[in-house]
């Protein structure tokens, strides 16, 4: 196996330091951006839109319209852009719990989806598949929380 | 307009730290596990359950490298070990399967727990949901699959 067993040491704990500055460099580039973005259009007509031209689809996860700006983005790009966008909106603590789960089955379709190709699975079955358990929990988590 | 800016600046600075502050343990603690042998351990322990699944269990170990460590590192255990211990297309599928529905749980799962919402409803649901659609895909998924290993 690729993976070194039996042996802590000091490298143990740079591998895990550079590991978790690296997921939050990762986040930091991609939400930082996406945060100004968001800021910029809630102070526009734009945002208002936005969630009126999403408000009846969203409608059924108990989101507010913009929430589909976090599904895009999410699904689009990767977690963090959705992150990015979760953190500037003003949103709900059982709001951003559906999102949360819809976003963990369903997330970075681009990248996401090539992968699982090379492993030899269906592009269009992959995504079916993930899509169907986003919408599935996010109903589950709007009826249970 | 510069209120909006600065909004943005102290908001966006302010969320990756509240999230860093979580991640960074997290990742930290997983090398520990790892290198503890305790990755390997969870393996031999879930044997017995990928078989429920479907799976032979010399998937097991693709599946939880897949399950914590993420899907592109994944991606290049699964096929190794399709090639070492001659996993059969059905046992590839149903990993693969599993793994596009919970991959990197332990990283996505503090990011969200550093937004608030509770870790371990999220871990539980993904993972059963996971687990749960792999079964019902193990029986859908033709047994002739189960014979063709030419990779």
């Amino acid at each position: 196996m690729a993976l070194p067993s039996g042996s802590v040491s000091f490298n143990t704990l740079k591998r895990g330091l550079i590991s978790g500055l690296d997921v939050t460099w990762q986040l930091a580039k991609i939400m930082v951006p996406v945060y100004f973005i968001v800021t910029f259009l809630k102070h526009t007509p734009i945002i208002g839109l936005v969630a009126k031209l999403f408000a009846p689809l969203m409608g059924v996860f108990g989101l507010p319209g913009e929430a589909a700006i976090v599904l895009v983005l999410g699904n689009l790009v990767n977690l963090y852009a959705a992150v990015g966008a979760i953190v500037s909106l003003s949103l709900s603590l059982k709001e951003i719990a559906i999102l949360a789960i819809m976003l963990s089955f369903c997330h970075s379709l681009p990248v996401e989806t090539a992968l699982a190709k090379k492993i030899g699975l269906s592009a269009v079955s992959v995504i079916a598949v993930r899509i169907g358990l986003a919408i599935l929990s996010g109903i589950a988590f709007n009826f249970l929380l | 307009m510069l209120e909006a800016l600065k909004e943005a600046a102290v908001g966006s600075v302010m969320s990756v730290k509240q999230i860093a502050i979580i991640v960074i343990p997290i990742m930290v603690a997983m090398e520990f596990l790892k290198d503890m042998g305790i990755l390997d351990r969870i393996a031999d322990l879930l044997s017995p359950l990928v078989r429920v699944l479907g799976m032979r269990k010399e998937s097991a170990f693709a599946l939880v490298i897949g399950i914590i460590i993420g899907l592109s590192y994944g991606a290049g255990v699964i096929l190794r070990e399709a090639k070492e211990n001659q996993l059969s297309k059905k046992d590839l599928y149903l990993i693969t399967y599993f793994l596009v529905a919970a991959h990197a749980v332990f990283e996505d799962t503090a990011i969200f727990a550093a937004l608030g919402v509770s870790a371990a409803l999220l871990l539980s649901t993904r993972l059963l949901v996971a687990a749960m659609f792999t079964f019902l895909a193990s029986k859908l998924i033709k047994e002739e699959i189960e014979k063709e290993v030419n990779l």
